[in-house]
């Protein structure tokens, strides 16, 4: 089986960006605790056990870009998270900015309120509009989800 | 790839995931609320996920010297990293370009 590298890590990087989306939002507020059973202690442990694995993804990413680069590779990688142009480049700031302000929110937490408090505002925000920008993907994206069978042709009769 | 059922099923299911979250995130914001009953649950789920939580260790982080030293090292050096990587990557696009004139 021919498994290709941009393809282990488009969907490493979903179930990864699922599981932290779905323990995240868990944590929003009180109305949102029911997606998580009101069990923040594991949406809690999830959240950052997932981050760390997505900064790793990230940074495995941007060396690759990187490396690509420097050996002058243009060859177009469908399925690779971040790049140039699209939504590869909207992932790539979307991400950067919920890793800093993840950051933000988990080391300081304990001498600076303020900057956990305005951390907090943009990693929420940040994640809806990444969250609407996952279903607009799918949405162009929705030929990987149709039956690649083609249709039988129909016996001609006579 | 694409052609395996186990691959399109995968994929079916990575779908429908995100779209059940969306719409679990679209009701919880729009819904009334939050409710006593929901109050109660999240301030009960917070004091539990202090105490046996990453978020309950991140509290002892002031009792943790080593722990602290670290956070102080990786505070410092992020700045500069950022800076050093932003001038890599200007230097090796300037760099392609100026092969690309050639």
């Amino acid at each position: 089986m021919n498994l290709r590298f941009d393809f282990i890590m488009h969907w490493l990087w979903a179930i990864v960006w699922a599981l932290l989306a779905l323990s995240g939002f868990g944590m929003v507020g009180a109305k949102h605790g029911w997606l998580v059973n009101f069990d923040y202690a594991t949406a809690d442990f999830v959240h950052r056990l997932s981050a760390a694995v997505f900064v790793v993804l990230t940074f495995i990413s941007i060396a690759y870009e990187v490396f690509r680069n420097i050996k002058k590779d243009t060859k177009n990688l469908a399925w690779f998270v971040i790049g140039r142009s699209g939504y590869q480049l909207f992932t790539f700031i979307t991400t950067l900015i919920l890793i800093i302000t993840g950051a933000l929110i988990w080391i300081c937490s304990e001498f600076n309120m303020s900057a956990v408090g305005f951390a907090l505002l943009i990693h929420e925000y940040i994640s809806y509009i990444a969250l609407a920008s996952v279903i607009w993907h799918i949405y162009k994206k929705c030929h990987a989800l149709l039956s690649l069978k083609k249709p039988q042709a129909k016996p001609q009769k006579g | 790839m694409l052609q395996k059922t186990w691959v399109k099923l995968f994929i079916w299911f990575m779908a429908i995931f995100f779209f059940f979250l969306a719409a679990g995130v679209v009701i919880s914001a729009l819904k009334p609320g939050p409710s006593e009953n929901e109050a109660m649950n999240f301030m009960m789920g917070m004091m539990s996920a202090m105490d046996s939580s990453m978020m309950g260790v991140a509290m002892n982080i002031e009792n943790d010297n080593a722990l602290q030293a670290v956070i102080a090292l990786s505070t410092s050096i992020a700045l500069p990293i950022m800076l050093v990587s932003i001038v890599a990557g200007v230097g090796i696009r300037l760099w392609q370009r100026r092969d690309r004139n050639v």
